[in-house]
C-alpha cells in the first residue's frame, strides 16, 4: 500500500484513541477533585496536562487552573494541538487523505465526530454538560473502532491503523500509570482515607477498574496495580496485550527488508512477556516506565522510517 | 392532499408533461407518486437526504472552515425519465460520436488526413492552445485519447437531444450520478419496487475494466491521480478509487526512475503503469508543463512519452472539446465513420469567420455567446437577459477578439418538474451521460442530471446554484 497512506491511516487511529484518552482523564480528574481536600485540587485537575505534556501551554494560555478553564483547554480550546478538538479535527485530516482506503462506516463514523463537535463549538462544554460530552467521545471511539473492525478488509491498511491505535495507548497507559501511581502512593502516606479514591481514579482513567476487582478482589495494593496494567495479557490497556498486539501487526504486515520496528517490538515484548512484578519492584515502576516509554517511541519512530519514510 | 404540480410555460418541452399537459406515458407512475405525495414529507425527505450526504462528505470543501457545514450541492428528490426508445437512440449517437472524437484525435496527431481533405483548417488545430505539438507520432495503446468523456446533451423545444458540449479531458460528475441513485434507492425504495430503471451501479466496474484495456500489459497497475483534498472534486476521486479497488495517489506518492512511473508503498516501489488522472494537462508535470505545479510528478511527460505508462485521458485531449472545434464534430463522424451524426449539434456562429460575426453583431440580443475556452459558465453572455451594457460590452469584446467567441440561437432546454420553495415547478435541465472508450466503447444508462433551481434560468452548473437529479433510464417507455 501507498505509504503516504500507511502513515495517514496509523495517525488518525492515534489521534482517535487520544481522544478517547483526553475523555477518560478530564472525567477522572474533574471528578477527583470534587472529592479532593483543597490542597491537592489543583494537582489532580493537572494530571491530564502533564499526561499530555500541555502545562506550558495551558499556563500560557489561562491563568489559573480551573475546572471550567481545564474544560476549555483540553475539550474545544484549537489553540493547541492536544484538546479533543484538535485531535478529532487532526483525524478526520487523515482520514480525508486516505479515504480510497477507508470504508464508507469507517469514514461515516469520523466525519459525523467532527460534524458533531462542530456543534458542540456552537453550544459550548461547560461543567455541568461535560460528563455528557466525555461520554460522547467514548462512543464515537468506540463506534469507529467497531466499525473499522466490522468493515475494513484485514489487509494492511487494517493493520497500520491498527498499530496506530496500540502505539497511542501503550504509550499512554505508561504516561497515566507513571503519574498517577506516584500520587496515589503519595496519598498512601498523607491522606490514607483519600488513597482509595486516588487508586481509582488511576484504574478508571485506563479503564481497568472492574478488571482489578475481578482479578485482585476489593483491596487495592500497589503492587497489584502496576502488575495489572503492566503484565496481565488480558487487560485491554495493559501494555502486555498492547504490545503483543505491535509486534503480531508487525509479522503480518508485508515488509520488504525492512525489519527493524519488528525487531524491536518483538525485543519490547519479550521484556514484558518474561517479565514479572518482582523485576519491576527492583528497578522501581518509574524507571521501568520511562524506559519503557522511550522503546515504545523508538518503536513508532521505527515504523515511520521503515514503512512511511521516503525523504529523497 | 393532492400535490399540486405547476405545467411548463408553452413552447417549452417537458420532460413530465406533453404539450397538452398530458403526463406522458413514460411519467405516469412518477406523476402518480407525485400527486400523492405531499410537500411535509417531500421536504422531510429532503431533510433527510441533506444529511445523509453530509455524513457522507459529499461536500464542496470550503478547507479550513471549522465553523459551518461544508456545502452541499442541491439535490433535487424528482428523478427525471428517459424513455427506452430515447436512450438506444441517444447510446448509438453517443457511442459515434465519441469514436469519431478520438478518430480526430489520433488524426490531428498523426496524419492529419481530415485538414489535408479540407475540412477543418490547420490553423484552427495547430494554433489552438489546447493542441500539444508533443503528442505527435505518439503511439498510444488502441489509438484512444479520450477514455472517459463526458457529453452533455439538452432537449430542444422539438423534443429532439442536441450536444451542448464535450468533455474530453477530465469529466466530473459521475460520483453524483451514482450517489443521487443510491440516496434516491434509500428514501423512496417503494418506487424503485414499481418503475422498471436500469441500473447504473456498475459504472465503477466498467471504468476499471475501460482502465486496465487502456494498457496492453497482461495485468496492469492502475491508479487514481488527484490533485488532493483541496479539489472540490476530491470525493469523486476517492469514491471511484475505493470502489475499483486501486490506490489513490497524490503527485508526491509518485516518481520516476529510467523513465518508468513508481509509487512509494510500504514495500518499496511499485511500477505503475495506467493513470487515471484527474489533474490538467499543464499541472502533470512541472518539467514539461507549469513551473510551479506542486501537484503533478517532475518527469511523468517523458516517461509517457516513452511509452511506459498509460494516461487516461491522454494528453492534448483539449483541442477536440474546444467550442471552436465543437461545429466541425458533425463532419468528423461523416468524414471518419462514413455515418450521418445521430445527435444533433446545436447550430453554431463561429465569429472567426466575418461573415458569422456580421450575423452574431446584428443579433445579439437573440443569442448566447460563449467563449471557444470558457467553461463551468463564466465568461458567457445569454442575449435576452442581458442588459443593454452588457450587449455592447460583449459587441467591444467580440470586434476585439472575434476568434475567441462563438454564438448559438437561446436554446429552450427542456424543464421538468422540481422540489423548489413555490412547490413542485418545472425546472430547465440538462443531461451529462458518461462515455468509456476501453476494447469496446460502454456506458451506463443514464448520467448527471443538472437542474437550474432558479424559475427560467437556463444556467444548471453547479458552480452558478445549480442542483442535481437522479436520471433514470426505464427499461421500457412506459410505466
Amino acid at each position: 500500500m501507498l505509504s503516504r497512506a500507511a502513515s495517514s491511516l496509523f495517525w488518525m487511529a492515534r489521534y482517535l484513541e487520544r481522544a478517547e484518552t483526553q475523555a477518560r482523564l478530564l472525567d477522572v480528574s474533574l471528578t477527583m477533585a470534587l472529592i479532593d481536600v483543597p490542597e491537592d485540587r489543583e494537582e489532580q485537575l493537572s494530571v491530564p496536562l502533564l499526561v499530555t505534556g500541555t502545562r506550558e501551554v495551558f499556563d500560557e494560555l489561562y491563568n489559573d487552573i480551573t475546572p471550567q478553564n481545564l474544560i476549555d483547554f483540553l475539550v474545544l480550546d484549537d489553540r493547541h494541538p492536544a484538546s479533543v478538538f484538535s485531535v478529532i479535527r487532526s483525524a478526520r485530516d487523515n482520514a480525508l487523505h486516505v479515504r480510497g482506503n477507508l470504508s464508507a462506516d469507517v469514514w461515516e463514523s469520523i466525519n459525523l465526530a467532527w460534524m458533531e463537535l462542530k456543534e458542540l463549538r456552537h453550544t459550548g462544554v461547560t461543567e455541568s454538560n461535560a460528563s455528557r460530552v466525555f461520554d460522547w467521545t467514548r462512543e464515537r471511539s468506540h463506534v469507529f473502532r467497531g466499525a473499522a473492525y466490522g468493515t475494513l478488509l484485514r489487509n494492511d491498511a487494517f493493520h497500520f491503523l491498527r498499530l496506530g491505535t496500540f502505539i497511542e495507548r501503550a504509550d499512554t497507559t505508561a504516561r497515566v500509570l507513571d503519574i498517577r501511581h506516584h500520587m496515589a502512593t503519595k496519598s498512601l502516606e498523607g491522606h490514607p482515607t483519600q488513597s482509595f479514591f486516588e487508586w481509582t481514579a488511576l484504574l478508571h482513567s485506563l479503564a481497568a477498574f472492574e478488571a482489578y476487582q475481578h482479578t485482585y478482589g476489593h483491596n487495592i495494593e500497589p503492587m497489584n496495580v502496576a502488575e495489572l496494567l503492566i503484565l496481565k495479557p488480558d487487560v485491554p490497556r495493559s501494555l502486555r496485550a498492547c504490545l503483543q498486539e505491535i509486534a503480531s501487526l508487525l509479522e503480518q504486515i508485508e515488509s520488504g527488508d525492512a525489519r527493524r520496528a519488528r525487531r524491536l517490538a518483538s525485543s519490547l515484548y519479550a521484556n514484558i512477556h518474561y517479565g514479572d512484578r518482582e523485576y519491576i519492584e527492583e528497578r522501581g515502576l518509574h524507571e521501568y516506565l520511562t524506559d519503557f516509554l522511550d522503546r515504545i517511541q523508538r518503536i513508532s519512530g521505527q515504523i515511520q522510517k521503515d514503512y512511511m519514510g521516503w525523504k529523497q | 392532499m393532492v400535490m399540486l404540480i405547476q405545467t411548463p410555460p408553452e413552447g417549452i418541452y417537458d420532460e413530465l408533461f406533453d404539450e397538452d399537459n398530458r403526463v406522458r406515458p413514460s411519467c405516469r407512475m412518477l406523476e402518480d407518486w407525485l400527486i400523492k405525495s405531499d410537500e411535509d414529507l417531500l421536504a422531510e425527505k429532503r431533510r433527510e437526504a441533506d444529511v445523509l450526504f453530509q455524513r457522507l462528505g459529499i461536500t464542496f470543501n470550503v478547507y479550513g472552515e471549522d465553523q459551518g457545514a461544508d456545502r452541499l450541492i442541491p439535490f433535487d428528490l424528482i428523478p427525471r425519465v428517459i424513455s427506452a426508445s430515447d436512450w438506444q437512440r441517444m447510446q448509438a449517437g453517443l457511442r459515434q460520436r465519441v469514436q469519431a472524437l478520438n478518430r480526430f484525435l489520433f488524426d490531428i496527431y498523426h496524419d492529419f488526413d481530415i485538414i489535408r481533405a479540407g475540412v477543418i483548417n490547420a490553423e484552427q488545430v495547430f494554433a489552438n492552445p489546447q493542441y500539444q505539438p508533443g503528442m505527435q507520432n505518439l503511439k498510444l495503446p488502441r489509438n484512444l485519447y479520450s477514455h472517459i468523456a463526458g457529453i452533455d446533451l439538452i432537449r430542444h423545444n422539438d423534443g429532439d437531444f442536441y450536444v451542448l458540449e464535450d468533455n474530453l479531458r477530465c469529466p466530473s460528475g459521475v460520483s453524483y450520478m451514482l450517489e443521487n441513485r443510491r440516496m434516491m434507492m434509500r428514501l423512496f425504495p417503494e418506487l424503485f419496487a414499481q418503475a422498471p430503471v436500469a441500473p447504473v451501479e456498475h459504472y465503477p466496474a466498467l471504468l476499471g475494466e475501460t482502465l486496465r484495456a487502456a494498457s496492453l500489459k497482461p495485468n496492469p497497475t492502475v491508479v487514481v491521480l488527484t490533485p488532493g483534498r483541496f479539489n472540490s472534486a476530491y470525493f469523486e476521486h476517492a469514491f471511484l478509487a475505493r470502489q475499483m479497488g486501486i490506490e489513490l495517489v497524490e503527485g508526491a506518492d509518485l516518481f520516476i526512475r529510467q523513465n518508468k512511473v513508481f509509487m512509494k508503498t510500504t514495500i518499496g516501489p511499485q511500477q505503475v503503469d495506467v493513470i487515471y488522472r484527474r489533474i490538467d494537462d499543464d499541472f502533470l508535470d512541472p518539467l514539461a508543463g507549469n513551473p510551479d505545479s506542486m501537484l503533478g510528478v517532475p518527469g511523468l511527460y517523458a516517461a509517457y512519452r516513452s511509452g511506459n505508462v498509460v494516461l487516461a485521458n491522454a494528453m492534448g485531449t483539449g483541442v477536440a472539446d474546444d467550442k471552436s472545434i465543437y461545429p466541425y464534430v458533425p463532419d468528423m463522424i461523416r468524414f471518419y465513420l462514413g455515418e450521418e451524426p445521430i445527435l444533433k449539434n446545436v447550430p453554431t456562429w463561429q465569429c472567426r469567420k466575418p461573415r458569422d460575426l456580421q450575423y452574431v453583431l446584428d443579433h445579439l440580443p437573440e443569442l448566447v455567446v460563449k467563449e471557444t475556452q470558457g467553461a463551468g459558465g463564466y465568461g458567457m453572455l445569454i442575449g435576452p437577459k442581458a442588459s443593454k451594457k452588457e450587449l455592447s460590452h460583449f459587441r467591444t469584446l467580440l470586434k476585439a477578439r472575434p476568434d475567441n467567441y462563438i454564438a448559438q440561437p437561446t436554446l429552450s432546454l427542456s424543464t421538468c418538474p422540481t422540489f423548489v420553495d413555490e412547490g413542485v415547478a418545472p425546472r430547465h435541465l440538462d443531461l451529462r451521460p458518461f462515455v468509456l472508450s476501453g476494447k469496446k466503447v460502454q456506458m451506463v444508462p443514464g448520467g448527471l442530471t443538472r437542474v437550474a433551481l432558479k424559475a427560467g434560468s437556463l444556467v444548471v452548473n453547479s458552480s452558478q446554484g445549480g442542483g442535481t437529479k437522479d436520471t433514470w433510464v426505464l427499461e421500457g417507455d412506459a410505466c
